[in-house]
């Protein structure tokens, strides 16, 4: 069992961002998080990695988190070895388990496994958006953990290295079996990548099913969604 | 008969940005004291990244060095100019070596290496730091499981505390060298009248409170710098605040230091 979540809310100044919001993502199953900006997807996220405690409500999680960021988040003064081998050399209960070969097998595992070989020495700033994008999502998988979150992973990106960052998505979901969460506003990747789709709106779900259930358009909050229109029930500046 | 309102006054605005000051202050204070606290009880488990704190003094002793050496050598040979010519005037040629050397020692290396640093290496630490903060990094560190206390704070404050008695100690040596050079080429004072009265004025004392006052700025500007870039917040222009903080907060600390050791140890 992957991710569970139940009853959840947070409040920042006293506003509800996430509004008792419950939901449960599978092993091996990834999970849309859609909405506005604002409507508090990226909370979820940093609540269900740590990042954030939750005022109350229940997370449940099986293993290892791990989380691709909105801008990659790589060391910039590591260079893309470093970075990928990161956490098995300094994560304290990873510390010391792996030898100068064994952190060489696994960076060069793990960068095969996102279409990226030979880069170990280079710096990110050496490197373009998407290529950070996939070095973050090998340094994130180098724990084998259970659970990956992606925060707006083609953000940013053109359509081309969108399309290219979804299959690694859906390659990695595979490979790994990893209960997944994909926070996105962009239908393509909703599309490519997702089993189920949860739609936020002030905190709270205001639709959850599948993509193909999005798509029908059949309450308003979908139908204002799918075809970014700025008449509905949701309002971008609601008080 | 119009009411008085002292909310409508100037007096009530004043206050009210005098508290603002105040929150501010006592924030950024329990900020460091907090993170004081989380350093030590790591450095106390001698829980620390060798690898990175080699590293860190590494880059301190050279991004330092040469400007410490510069701004020490000139300070030492402005005093040195101006006071030896006057001093054998008055018939005190042979304490030109002891002045120097005493000022150097108590006072002017320390502090001038503590303002050199705070621009070298604090600014640096703290927009480094704040970039890191958000640019995301730390979030990343903290969601791989790894202590960004232990792997960016510790190596950082630990290379202040080790790396500025050396550097303050080589900019001393450098001062009094300087000194000796410019009191012999501006006033002809020979060598060894200025090096005979250096050891006649100088006492290990001196030498302790100097090499462990160093110490202490180091650690002040590094947990200072460190601390303001880790609670930076809001993209570029947080890290320019952050940097900002970093600067001024070290600035007043390491003279506020520097009197209390003054108070302490010569009053």
């Amino acid at each position: 069992m992957g991710i569970q979540v139940k009853n959840l809310v947070k409040e920042f100044d006293n506003k509800k961002v996430i509004d008792d919001i419950s939901f449960s993502v599978n092993d091996g199953e990834i999970l849309a998080i859609v909405g506005f900006s604002g409507s508090g997807k990226s909370t979820v996220l940093k609540l269900i990695s740590g990042l954030l405690t939750q005022d109350s409500g229940e997370i449940i999680t099986t293993g290892d988190i791990a989380m691709v960021f909105q801008y990659s988040a790589l060391f910039d003064s590591l260079n893309v070895f470093d970075n990928i081998s990161f956490a098995l050399v300094e994560r304290k209960d990873l510390r010391k388990k792996y030898t100068q070969t064994d952190l060489e097998r696994v960076v060069k595992e793990k960068l095969e496994l996102v279409g990226l070989s030979g880069i170990e020495d280079k710096f990110p700033s050496e490197l373009s958006g998407g290529m950070q994008k996939r070095v973050s999502f090998a340094r994130a998988i180098v724990t084998e953990p259970q659970i990956i979150l992606y925060d707006e992973p083609t953000a940013g990106l053109d359509p081309i290295s969108s399309t290219l960052i979804e299959d690694y998505i859906v390659r990695l979901k595979k490979e790994t079996n990893a209960a997944s969460i994909v926070v996105t506003h962009q239908m393509s990747t909703i599309k490519r990548t997702a089993d189920k789709v949860i739609m936020l709106y002030n905190g709270k779900i205001v639709f959850a099913g599948t993509p193909e259930e999005l798509q029908r358009e059949e309450t308003p909050y979908t139908k204002q969604f799918v075809n970014a229109s700025l008449d509905g029930p949701m309002k971008m500046f609601a008080e | 008969m119009e009411r008085f309102y002292f909310k409508n006054t100037f007096s009530y605005k004043i206050l009210l940005v005098l508290q603002e000051y105040l929150t501010v202050f006592l924030t950024t204070l329990g900020q460091i004291v907090i993170m004081m606290g989380r350093v030590f009880k790591r450095i106390i488990k001698l829980d620390v990244d060798i690898k990175e704190l080699i590293y860190q003094c590494a880059r301190f002793g050279v991004s330092s060095l040469p400007i410490t050496l510069s701004i020490v050598g000139m300070s030492s040979i402005i005093v040195a100019t101006q006071v030896a010519g006057e001093m054998i005037k008055q018939g005190g040629g042979n304490y030109v070596g002891m002045f120097v050397s005493l000022l150097l020692v108590r006072e002017e290396a320390v502090i001038m290496s503590g303002f050199a640093i705070i621009y070298m290496i604090g600014s640096s630490l703290a927009s480094e730091i704040a970039t890191m903060k958000v640019t995301d990094q730390i979030n990343a560190m903290r969601v791989l499981k790894v202590d960004p206390i232990r792997y960016l704070f510790v190596p950082r404050i630990l290379s202040g505390i080790i790396m500025m008695p050396l550097v303050v100690i080589v900019a001393t040596l450098f001062g009094i060298i300087g000194g000796a050079v410019s009191s012999n080429l501006s006033s002809g004072l020979s060598y060894r009248a200025f090096f005979d009265s250096v050891w006649f004025g100088l006492y290990v004392r001196d030498m302790y409170i100097s090499i462990f006052k160093a110490a202490v700025f180091g650690f002040v500007i590094a947990l200072i710098s460190c601390t303001a870039g880790y609670y930076a917040s809001g993209g570029a222009k947080g890290v320019g605040d952050a940097t900002t903080k970093a600067v001024v907060w070290s600035f007043i600390a390491i003279v506020f230091i520097d009197m209390i050791f003054a108070i302490a140890f010569f009053f």
